[in-house]
């Protein structure tokens, strides 16, 4: 065999290597992995637009504000509720404030409140983002984005749940939508919840 | 053609360099068939379905926590009891 024969099966088979070698490159970067934490959007406490309504806690130490196009619903006794229905009864937006029942604490809130879902509403839960520290009407508090599948009926939820704490008290509020409408649902329940105000 | 023959030659000469190219071609089947088949990140398609309709199937349930609210419409008045969104309760 000459060497010129052997050069060029050696850049032959160079070239398959390398050829090879950015197959598999391209291959792994384009696969999908695990989804990275989101950011958490930025909260800006303010008093809710005119013309939205309020509900206040039973023990008078929240204040839910929501938009009119939502209206008070039944819950706890303990608690408040708003949401919007579509005319078959399912919920389209929904938001809920009730006291601090559990265990659940400001450094932990964002794992207590996957482990309630998990525990009592869902089949399963993820967390998007998560945040502590955030200023809230008359107190600070911490947040959680999730996505849930209920237990009964397997509705998909996403969600943003906080536990804020006031000078002599804490309470949660939650603004829900399901997962296929929480783009378009998101601002409205994020301004809910900036207008969020505790004692 | 004799530059065919030459590789040809080249290759029975030196069988270790067919192990190249299928180690190459194995690498990026395996690569190939990891990219597929992951579930997607966001469910989707029950959302505009009934939340109060009773569940299709019975799912297994997780394990349970002390002190569990009872769905089924038991418990407490939440939506949650019936497949609408959970409430912030503390599961009390």
């Amino acid at each position: 065999m000459s060497a010129r024969t052997w050069r060029r099966g050696r850049y032959a088979l160079a070239v398959v290597a390398a050829a090879a070698a950015i197959a598999v490159t391209v291959v792994a970067f384009a696969r999908p992995g695990p989804s990275p934490r989101g950011a958490f959007p930025v909260l800006h406490a303010a008093a809710a637009p005119a013309g939205w309504r309020h509900l206040r806690l039973p023990n008078g130490t929240a204040v839910l504000s929501y938009s009119p196009s939502l209206r008070p619903v039944a819950g706890d006794k303990d608690a408040v509720s708003a949401a919007r229905l579509s005319p078959a009864g399912a919920f389209q937006l929904y938001l809920n404030a009730t006291p601090r029942q559990g265990a659940e604490r400001l450094r932990n809130w964002a794992a207590f409140r996957l482990r309630l879902l998990r525990s009592d509403d869902a089949v399963s839960a993820r967390e998007v983002a998560a945040a502590q520290g955030v200023r809230f009407r008359g107190g600070t508090g911490s947040c959680v984005i999730d996505g849930y599948v209920t237990r009964i009926g397997a509705h998909h939820y996403d969600e943003i749940a906080c536990l804020v704490q006031g000078r002599t008290s804490a309470s949660v509020i939650v603004g829900a939508a399901p997962a296929a409408a929480w783009a378009r649902a998101r601002p409205l329940l994020l301004r809910a919840v900036a207008a969020y105000l505790v004692r | 053609m004799t530059i065919l023959a030459a590789r040809v030659k080249e290759f029975q000469r030196h069988p270790r360099l067919l192990a190249l190219p299928a180690a190459a071609g194995l690498a990026i089947a395996l690569a190939a068939c990891g990219s597929s088949g992951s579930p997607s990140a966001k469910p989707t398609g029950a959302a505009h379905s009934h939340p109060h309709s009773a569940p299709a199937h019975a799912a297994k349930p997780p394990a349970q926590t002390a002190n569990p609210i009872p769905q089924g419409n038991g418990g407490d008045h939440d939506a949650d009891n019936n497949g609408g969104p959970s409430d912030g309760d503390g599961n009390i």
